[in-house]
This record gives C-alpha cells, structure tokens and sequence, in this order.
C-alpha cells in the first residue's frame, strides 16, 4: 500500500510543459509572420574594370534617346537586332556594351536592351546617364 | 482493488500526449527561424519589365523601387537619389549586401542609371528585378 502511494507522487514530479508550449507557439507566430520571402529574378549587368576595357578598346555602345527608339551610330535599330550585333562584335571573346540613356527614355526598353545584349553573349553591360 | 487500479490507468492514458505536438511546433519553428531573412520591402507595386536572361538573385539584399512616376521608393519611403549610398550604408551595417532595384518599366531610365551608378559605389553587385517574359 506504501508503494501504491509513492507511484502517483512520481507522477506528479512530471515536468509542466504547457508554458513551454505556449512559448514555442509565440517564438512560431511571430517569425511566420515576420518571415517574407522575397524571391525576385531579375538581370545584373556587372563590370569589371569597366575604366580598363573602355580604355582598351571602345565599347558597343547603344542609345536610347526617348520615344521607344533605339539607335546606334545614329541609325535606328530594332530591339531583335541587338543580340546578334552583339554577337557579331564580339566574334570570339566577349564585349562590353555600353548604353547611353538620355532623359526620356523607358526604363523597360532600357532593361530589355541590356536583356538582349547579354543574351548576344555580352560579358559586362553598363547604363550611362546622358544630359541632353 | 482492481477496480480502482483500471480508473487510474484510464485517467492516465486520457490525457493527449503532446509531445508529438512539441516536435512538429518545434521543427516549424526552425524551419521559419532559418528561412527568416528580414527584408525591409520598398512598399510600392511596380511592374517590372521581362527580360529573358533573368536569373534568380540573391535573397538577402538591399531593395529599392523606381515608380512609374520616376520616385525612388526604400522600406516604405519615399527617398531621395543624395540619400542612397548612406541608406546601403545602414541597411548593410558591416557585411556589404548586394542592391536590388525595382524599377517600373514606364519610369525613366536615366533616373534608374543614375541609381544603379550611385548604389554601385556601395555596393558588392546591382542587379535590376525583371519578371519572366512569356
């Protein structure tokens, strides 16, 4: 009968795990909520020593002087001949395009230029801004 | 006796056994504590412009938003093109992290040029956020 009593003395001594519960609960609603998962694809038109390959040899270079055209040299181009300029240009190693940005032009067009560049085969692409 | 002894076993097996419960909490919260990355969104919708050759960039960076109407946008505000290198400076602290730009394709692209030379000084890589073009 002695023993009888102890066991549910035992039982008692059981860790109270509610509050660690309650706890764990509170650590997990507050990082679902503070959690946001930005997950954004996007194109990095990277250079490096930009000052060097200029230097070197000019760089393709593209305008974008407003209103949606795309020139080079001053001639009008279309956005589906950029890529293979640039991959005639670049006949076996690859070249920097350079784009020059003039007040007015969109940024989507510049973005699907750069786009098309690196889809020729473009190693590094860098946005000039150009004063009117 | 023995009828006590059977009241005693069921009490005892009535209560649910949480731990079970503890695992599942526990491992969700780690998965959540892992993945938590905290990134300061620039608080305004753009719509960005496709590109083919996107690639998926880096999650843990610092976000900017170029508006239609040629505003920069960082973590809710609307900010100035002088104050870019010093909000890289405080969202990056000691480790530098890389630049995302959201830009709106109707927003001006000198202004996003200008941008992306300012935030190149600070900043290990710029990229430009795009969406997949169908």
């Amino acid at each position: 009968m002695i023993v009888k009593r102890h066991s549910p003395k035992t039982e008692e001594a059981e860790i109270n795990v509610s509050p660690l519960i309650d706890m764990v609960f509170i650590l997990l609603i507050f990082f679902i909520v503070a959690t946001s998962f930005v997950n954004e694809i996007g194109i990095s038109p990277k250079h490096k020593d930009s000052t060097q390959t200029i230097s070197d040899s000019p760089p393709l270079s593209f305008e974008l002087p407003g209103s949606g055209r795309i020139t080079r040299n001053g001639s009008l181009i279309q956005l589906a001949e950029i890529a293979p300029i640039v991959r005639t240009a670049s006949s076996g190693e690859s070249q920097s395009v350079l784009v020059k940005v003039y007040p007015g032009a969109r940024a989507g067009l510049a973005t699907q230029v750069m786009d098309r560049a690196l889809l020729g085969g473009a190693k590094a692409v860098k946005l000039t801004p150009m004063a009117r | 006796m023995s009828l006590r002894r059977r009241s005693l076993d069921e009490e005892a097996s009535e209560s649910i056994n949480v731990s079970p419960l503890i695992d599942v909490v526990f491992i969700l919260l780690i998965f959540f504590i892992v993945s938590a990355t905290f990134v300061t969104v620039p608080g305004v919708e753009v719509k960005r412009p496709e590109a083919r050759t996107a690639q998926s960039l880096q999650k843990n960076s610092v976000l900017f938003a170029i508006s239609e109407r040629d505003e920069i946008f960082h973590a809710g505000a609307r900010v100035s093109l002088e104050e870019i290198p010093r909000l890289i400076e405080t969202a990056s602290k000691n480790r530098p992290k890389p630049v995302v730009i959201q830009v709106d394709q109707w927003a001006d692209a000198s202004l996003m040029s200008k941008v992306v030379a300012k935030a190149r000084r600070n900043a290990p890589s710029v990229s430009i956020a795009t969406r997949k073009s169908r």
